[in-house]
């Protein structure tokens, strides 16, 4: 488990020059990033180390974005995941919406705008855990006490 | 051959959906090769911004971040042009062309919708095989429409493409391996496109045992005459 104190990202993209040039590039800003190159791999990933937010691709290997996505938040709601596709549909970008993606970005995107919404996916998640954790102590004990345990 | 009415618009449609597949994957390709170079260059004034700020002067990692542009520079230029190539193939109905090199092309244009299936192509070309005088879009895009259809029922395998010469005639076997993922080996000859386009090419298409693979009998012109003229 990494212990060190930062955003934890992971990229999941099947272009592995793209997808280690951005890790590099958002490392750069502090930012702890993982890659992996699918969908079945970011699954097994997050089962380990859950990242705080995931930038996530549409068209890739074996499972599409959206049925990673799906299962994502199936195993843990209170990660963020925002979408950066070279070629999402408006279907996809519809469907991201609904399942609760943070964003839907096309590549190329700009680094300075990737790493703000990274920041706001992020502070969104916390103001979410916070949310709950304070709810918790107004009734709803059993679901704040997951989605805390979670965090830690 | 007379097609009617009905047929010839099933035929073109399917060709413009063919060009137009062909076109998306281009674009598809050439947006990853910029969106690459677009992180390079970003990583390289990153890095370049980082020194000036005094974390010390990496020249090696600098040339490394040049290097990996002019491979995807590399990369992008033999894609386009592949595609040019692709796009000149419908300057003339007739011309004598090799039919490793049209097959190629094609293969360039299919392995992404093939990997996101988990599905890799096999070369088995014979290097020998003389010029082919026909239509190489047409053999194109009766080669892609077999292919797309053996890629709706498998996945996690491989496609297998062999071309043999022998007395005149050119042949194009397509087989699969992997797991079947619909109506157990669906008979790929069934699209029913696929035996009119191999008709106007001159040719035949047949299945080789049930299941297993196609085969393409294209009539090898060694005068430069049309295969089959009467049909343009």
């Amino acid at each position: 488990m990494d212990k060190k104190k930062g955003i934890k990202v992971l990229l999941v993209d099947d272009e592995v020059d793209f997808v280690d040039t951005l890790a590099q590039r958002l490392r750069m800003r502090e930012l702890l990033v993982d890659t992996v190159y699918d969908g079945e791999q970011a699954l097994s990933f997050i089962k380990k180390v859950e990242p705080d937010v995931i930038v996530l691709d549409l068209k890739m290997p074996g499972l599409h974005g959206i049925e990673v996505f799906r299962e994502i938040k199936s195993l843990s709601p209170q990660i963020q995941v925002i979408i950066l596709t070279g070629h999402g549909t408006e279907k996809d970008e519809e469907e991201a919406r609904r399942l609760g993606g943070f964003d839907f970005l096309r590549k190329p995107a700009d680094i300075d705008l990737l790493v703000a919404k990274i920041r706001e996916a992020y502070w969104e998640k916390i103001e979410r855990v916070m949310t709950a954790a304070a709810f918790a102590e107004g009734g709803d004990f059993d679901t704040a006490q997951r989605i805390m345990r979670k965090e830690e | 051959m007379t097609m009617n009415y009905e047929e010839d618009e099933i035929l073109r449609i399917s060709h413009l959906k063919f060009i137009g597949k062909a076109l998306s994957v281009f674009t598809h390709e050439l947006n990853n090769h910029l969106a690459v170079l677009k992180e390079s260059a970003g990583l390289l004034e990153d890095t370049l911004r980082f020194q000036q700020a005094g974390t010390g002067y990496d020249l090696d990692g600098s040339l490394n971040i040049i290097q990996s542009i002019e491979n995807q520079i590399f990369k992008a230029t033999r894609l386009c042009k592949n595609f040019n190539g692709f796009g000149h193939r419908m300057d003339n109905p007739l011309s004598a062309f090799s039919v490793n090199e049209a097959l190629e092309e094609l293969l360039a244009l299919l392995i992404r919708p093939a990997s996101q299936k988990k599905v890799g192509f096999e070369k088995d070309f014979q290097k020998d095989i003389p010029l082919a005088y026909n239509d190489p879009s047409r053999l194109q895009f009766l080669i892609f429409c077999l292919i797309e259809e053996s890629l709706k029922s498998i996945e996690n395998g491989s496609i297998i493409l062999k071309t043999e010469y022998s007395e005149g005639l050119i042949t194009i076997r397509i087989s699969r391996e992997g797991d079947f993922t619909e109506t157990e080996k669906k008979d790929i000859c069934s699209h029913n496109i696929a035996g009119r386009v191999a008709e106007q090419l001159g040719g035949s298409i047949y299945e080789e045992t049930e299941g297993e693979g196609v085969n393409i009998m294209l009539p090898l012109s060694v005068t430069g005459e049309a295969s089959n003229p009467e049909l343009y």
